[in-house]
């Protein structure tokens, strides 16, 4: 039994850029997940807590081999949110997930980093046709879930909360 | 869309004593410290009880804290045998006034002084390679068992403060490097 890497890919779109977090990113999540708009993914919550979350995300990609990029601009380094790919114990499977941060919003930037990200899940991780957790009152989210192809598949939960399970397409049928 | 390789940093020391060696967690720690957060008895002093998922993403954020501070808690593994014991290390995570030395045996891994010997490592390994000039041990009103140990490793009381996560916690304030070694040497001429 050999001790844990952190084999994180670096993955280029036509704007973006979705690297493995490091510290100075947290700032930016934490205001993020301080706020009201982290409401459907365990938010609003104190920066301590939101470290712990912030460093859980890293082992993560340990544990699991796969995780959550932080997503920024080719170029500028400044992170714009998350994506990627979910397991933590608990989860019914791994799931697509993403969240971009208030002044990245509406530029299709979400919709771009999960297009990638769901694309390498399914090339490097063998992770095709995933699934979504979706608040049902998340309306922009369920609006991005749509538009990348997916669908409602039923009601489930999350860490006790209730949430819609959306399915993706698997790769070949995009 | 292109992929270039990043591997974030983690690089975690291998220490040992005597008895026993501190090592970077592996998968096969995690039932352990599972078993360690359900058991209220023994983790009400480190955050617990906790349960399985809870503790899921502990061992994860534990990962994920040496990854950004090149310091954490290493699994405690006995020499004789290979069981995993119980964790010690450096932890710092935000909102803490400033880093601490942790410990936490595992059942049946007490009263044979090697929660003092992790430590006792642990705390070399800071010192030394690591660079830390002073530390300190934050522990729950009422913890006998790590009172103790704090005290056999020659740290005092300084201050009661209101930790960020757990309520009001006792600090104890470690010796600092010069003062260890001092008193090696003296151990030494003797």
């Amino acid at each position: 039994m050999t001790g844990f890497a952190l084999p994180i890919p670096v993955i280029e779109t036509d704007r973006l850029v979705l690297r493995g977090p490091v510290e100075s990113d947290f700032d930016a999540h934490a205001a993020f997940m301080a706020s009201d708009r982290a409401r459907f993914v365990g938010g609003p919550q104190d920066r301590a807590t939101s470290w712990r979350g912030f460093c859980g995300s890293i082992g993560h990609w340990a544990l699991r081999g796969y995780g959550m990029w932080i997503v920024t601009l080719r170029g500028d380094a400044r992170p714009l949110g998350r994506v990627g790919l979910i397991n933590h114990l608990g989860w019914d499977e791994p799931e697509l997930g993403w969240h971009v941060y208030e002044d990245a919003e509406g530029k299709g930037i979400a919709h771009e980093a999960a297009l990638a990200a769901r694309a390498y899940g399914a090339a490097h991780y063998g992770l095709d046709g995933v699934i979504s957790y979706i608040d049902p009152g998340n309306a922009r989210s369920q609006a991005l879930a749509t538009r990348l192809g997916a669908e409602v598949e039923r009601d489930g939960e999350v860490m006790g909360h209730p949430c819609q399970v959306w399915r993706h397409p698997k790769q070949g049928a995009i | 869309m292109t992929a270039t390789g990043l591997t974030l940093p983690l690089d975690i020391p291998t220490v040992e004593t005597d008895r026993l060696i501190l090592r970077g967690p592996q998968p096969g720690d995690f039932e352990p410290l599972a078993a360690f957060f359900a058991d209220e008895a023994r983790s009400w002093g480190f955050g617990g009880p906790m349960e399985r998922n809870g503790a899921w993403r502990w061992f994860a954020g534990n990962i994920g804290h040496w990854a950004l501070h090149g310091y954490g808690f290493w699994t405690v593994e006995a020499k004789d045998g290979g069981q995993i014991i119980g964790i010690v290390g450096l932890w710092n995570p935000e909102g803490w006034p400033e880093p601490e030395l942790g410990w936490v045996m595992f059942a049946g891994s007490e009263g044979k002084g090697l929660a003092f010997e992790a430590a006792a490592a642990a705390r070399a390994h800071a010192y030394g390679p690591m660079g830390f000039t002073t530390l300190t041990s934050n522990i729950f009103p009422g913890n006998a068992r790590s009172v103790e140990l704090a005290e056999r490793l020659g740290a005092w009381h300084e201050t009661d403060f209101e930790n960020v996560s757990h309520g009001i916690e006792m600090r104890y304030r470690h010796p600092a490097p010069e003062t260890l070694a001092a008193a090696t040497k003296t151990e030494g001429a003797a």
